[in-house]
Formats: C-alpha cells, sequence, structure tokens
C-alpha cells in the first residue's frame, strides 16, 4: 500500500525497502544496506527535495 | 488571534445559554460529556487554558447542525476552526486515522511532490490538458487505494464525473499536480498547510486557463467556495457542484437518463447540505432515477447527521455510534440502496455497515447516473 502511495505521489517505488533481518545475519543486514545505499545513490536526488 | 477575537469575530457573546447547539449535536447525544454550549461558555469566562488543553475540542464532527439551527446564529464551527488554530499552536493535536496517512499525503503535496495520479482518467474517457471545464477530482486516487480494503472503489466517483462530462459532450481537464483542497488541513489547525495546497491549486487552475472548475467532493466544493476566497480573493474562475451542473445538463436535455430500478435514500453530507446549501439538485436528479421509489430518512436536509468523522481524525466509538444509527435509519425507509454524495461518507458508513449485520447496499449518486446512463432509455 505505501509503495502504490508513493507511486502516486511521484515518488520512485525503488526507494522503499522492506525486509526483515535476523539479530544473527549481520553479513544479510549489511548486504541489504549496501544494496539499497547504492541503488538510492543510483537514482539521485529525489523529486521531494529534501525532507523539512 | 486569542479566544477574546474570536468571541468578538463570531459574535458568540450573543449566545443566550438556551442550549439547543447541545441539544442538537450529534456527539453530545453519545458523549454527555461534550456540550457546545459548555465550550462558548468557557470562552466567555475566559477559562482559555481549560478550554483549549480539553481534548473535546477534537471531538466536535463541525458538522453544522447546532449553527443551523442556533436562534442567534453563532457560526459555532467556524468558531471551533478558530479554537482549533489557537490549540495547535499550542502543540496539540487530534489523533489522527489511518496512522496519520493521509495528513503525509497532503504534506508531501505541499512539499511540491510531482504526483503520477491521472493513469484512470485517462482510461476511464476523454480528458484534456487545457480547457474551459477543470475537474478538481481530489483526495480519490488516494482514497482508492487506502480503503479498497472496505470494499470501497473511491475512483469509481472520478471515473463516473468524467463519463458523464464526456456523453454530455465536455472533455474536463484533469490534472497531476491536482494537490488537496487543504480542507482537513483547515479543520484541524493548520491553516499554514492549507494555504500552501490552496496556493498550489489556484496556481495549477489559473494557468490551465480553465473558466468553470467542477468538483464532486463536497468538501473541495465547499472549501473552494467558502474558504479560499476568505485567504486570497477573487479566484477568477467560477466553482460549481457537479450536481448543480448535471442537474442543468439534464434540464437542457445535454444528458438523457433513464429511470432506476430499485428504491432509494439519500445521505446529505455536512459539507453539501447544511454548509453549501445543495440539498436539492442531487434530489432531483435521484428522482428523476428512481421513479418514484427515492424515500427520505427521517433526519434528511438541514437535519440530516453527519457520517461520524471528519478530516481523518478523532474516529471513536461515538463515531461508529452515529454511523450505525444512520444506517439503521436508511434501513427503517425500507430502501435497497443508501445514496451518498461524498467519498468519505461512502467510506465511513461502508466501514460500519461491513461489521453489522444489515442487508443494505451503499451507493455513490455518480454511480447510479452511470448505470442508468447505460440502461435503455425509458
Amino acid at each position: 500500500m505505501t509503495r502504490e502511495l508513493l507511486g502516486l505521489l511521484g515518488v520512485d517505488p525503488g526507494r522503499l525497502e522492506l525486509q526483515w533481518v535476523s539479530s544473527a545475519e549481520g553479513a544479510r543486514f549489511a548486504e541489504i544496506v549496501t544494496t539499497f545505499t547504492n541503488r538510492i545513490i543510483e537514482l539521485g536526488k529525489s523529486s521531494l527535495g529534501v525532507a523539512a | 488571534m486569542n479566544i477574546a477575537e474570536s468571541v468578538k469575530l463570531h459574535r458568540t457573546y450573543s449566545c443566550l445559554d438556551c442550549g439547543v447547539c447541545t441539544g442538537s449535536c450529534p456527539v453530545s447525544r453519545v458523549l454527555p460529556t461534550f456540550s457546545p454550549r459548555l465550550i462558548v461558555e468557557k470562552a466567555l469566562l475566559e477559562l482559555g487554558d481549560e478550554l483549549l488543553q480539553d481534548k473535546d475540542l477534537w471531538a466536535c464532527l463541525t458538522c453544522g447542525r447546532c449553527f443551523e439551527r442556533c436562534p442567534t446564529n453563532i457560526n459555532f464551527p467556524e468558531f471551533m476552526r478558530d479554537l482549533r488554530e489557537q490549540a495547535a499552536k499550542r502543540g496539540l493535536a487530534p489523533t489522527l486515522t489511518h496512522h496519520g496517512m493521509l495528513q503525509t499525503v497532503m504534506e508531501f503535496q505541499a512539499q511540491g511532490a510531482k504526483q503520477k495520479k491521472t493513469d484512470w482518467a485517462r482510461q476511464a474517457g476523454k480528458i484534456a490538458a487545457t480547457g474551459d471545464v477543470f475537474f478538481f477530482v481530489g483526495c480519490m486516487p488516494y482514497f482508492n487505494v487506502i480503503f479498497r480494503d472496505l470494499g470501497v472503489d473511491s475512483l469509481s466517483i472520478g471515473r463516473n464525473v468524467i463519463k458523464i462530462l464526456n456523453a454530455a459532450g465536455i472533455e474536463p481537464v484533469v490534472s497531476d499536480e491536482e494537490a488537496c483542497c487543504g480542507h482537513d488541513m483547515l479543520w484541524n489547525g493548520n491553516p499554514e498547510m492549507f494555504k500552501k495546497l490552496a496556493a498550489k491549486n489556484l496556481e495549477l487552475i489559473r494557468s490551465s486557463g480553465a473558466k468553470k472548475v467542477v468538483f464532486s467532493c463536497p468538501e473541495g466544493y465547499y472549501t473552494f467556495k467558502n474558504h479560499y476566497p476568505q485567504y486570497f480573493g477573487d479566484l477568477g474562475f467560477e466553482v460549481v457542484h457537479f450536481y448543480d451542473y448535471l442537474e442543468k445538463m439534464i434540464a437542457d436535455g445535454a444528458l438523457k437518463l433513464a429511470n432506476g430500478a430499485k428504491s432509494y435514500t439519500y445521505h446529505d453530507p455536512c459539507r453539501l447540505g447544511r454548509m453549501a446549501k445543495i440539498y436539492d439538485s442531487p434530489r432531483s436528479i435521484l428522482k428523476t432515477l428512481a421513479g418514484g421509489e427515492f424515500k427520505e430518512m427521517e433526519r434528511n436536509r438541514e437535519n440530516a447527521v453527519c457520517c461520524g468523522t471528519t478530516g481523518w481524525a478523532n474516529c471513536s466509538s461515538c463515531s461508529r455510534q452515529i454511523q450505525v444509527e444512520r444506517l439503521k435509519e436508511a434501513k427503517a425507509t425500507g430502501s435497497q440502496i443508501l445514496v451518498t454524495a461524498c467519498p468519505k461518507c461512502q467510506i465511513h458508513l461502508s466501514c460500519a455497515l461491513e461489521n453489522l449485520d444489515m442487508k443494505m447496499e451503499i451507493k455513490d449518486l455518480t454511480t447510479l447516473i452511470t448505470e442508468s446512463m447505460a440502461a435503455p432509455l425509458a
């Protein structure tokens, strides 16, 4: 639902990621955050500008 | 503004202490502690702090039933709006419903989100980028996502309006850039956010060259008709409600409708009825459809009761009780369909109906109109 609402607001759905990571999965956590960060850098500045 | 100034502006000092307001209030019926009369009295006794800290300040539906009956014509809803503005400045706020999702959407819009929300309109019919008639859709694309689970397709209203306008030979302007009209922000004590949203809309409509802006949403219509000029002066375009517009199109023969086959009753939205005084055009359209099977509820027109909550805030057990009573009242008319004319009324009453053992269909008036256009002409 959030993804769909963001779409209407003109925000790239790729800017939203939801994952479950257990406390025992440090490596997986790092991997997810790195991938997501790289994706955001690739997408560049959001149309919303800097959050107020 | 402070409380003394609000009292002066709304002539609250002319209160006769008669209690008609509290006697008319749908919230007071359920929550005996809530009393418009007491709120007015506290303001007159200069009990400002007590008044602004009171949770009851946010329980008011601003439905205007009290104002309608007040013998000295005190505009309690507007007075309430003023008090909320002052309370909000002290950091007080209502309890937002639906996790504040809708307010977040409004904030994004005010911040200048480049929205993409008109795909449905192009699928529904012919729309234009510029032209004389602008269709102000309102928040329905967002409602559609959030309230789909209730079985309410809010966007059907928008699709229907476009289909009906197209059938009458009109291709309205529908825009991605349209923001919320600001109604909810205004009534929940945030006029600054309202002004941001309103300024965006005014700029958009003016740049589209539209002479006429058509609204199907009662809140949008009333806000543009009443509050936009208050804050921005002359708008430079005409503000028309869809049902007034449609009534005229039917009278002129631009649109032909067949008779409906079922029995209907009609729920007046507060903003459309008591506030904008539009009681007749939806009824006249409904009577064309209903073939004599239109029945009024006991509390109708000026006496109609609110759908239970407003501004996406403070939905409580009180709201639920008001809704259930309203549904029972509709059922008592013996009608098969309860007709609504506001996307919020439709959502709220459908939500209450879902948890009720009652056979009743809730339909927006635009849906009935579109269905009767598709039927062979009588």
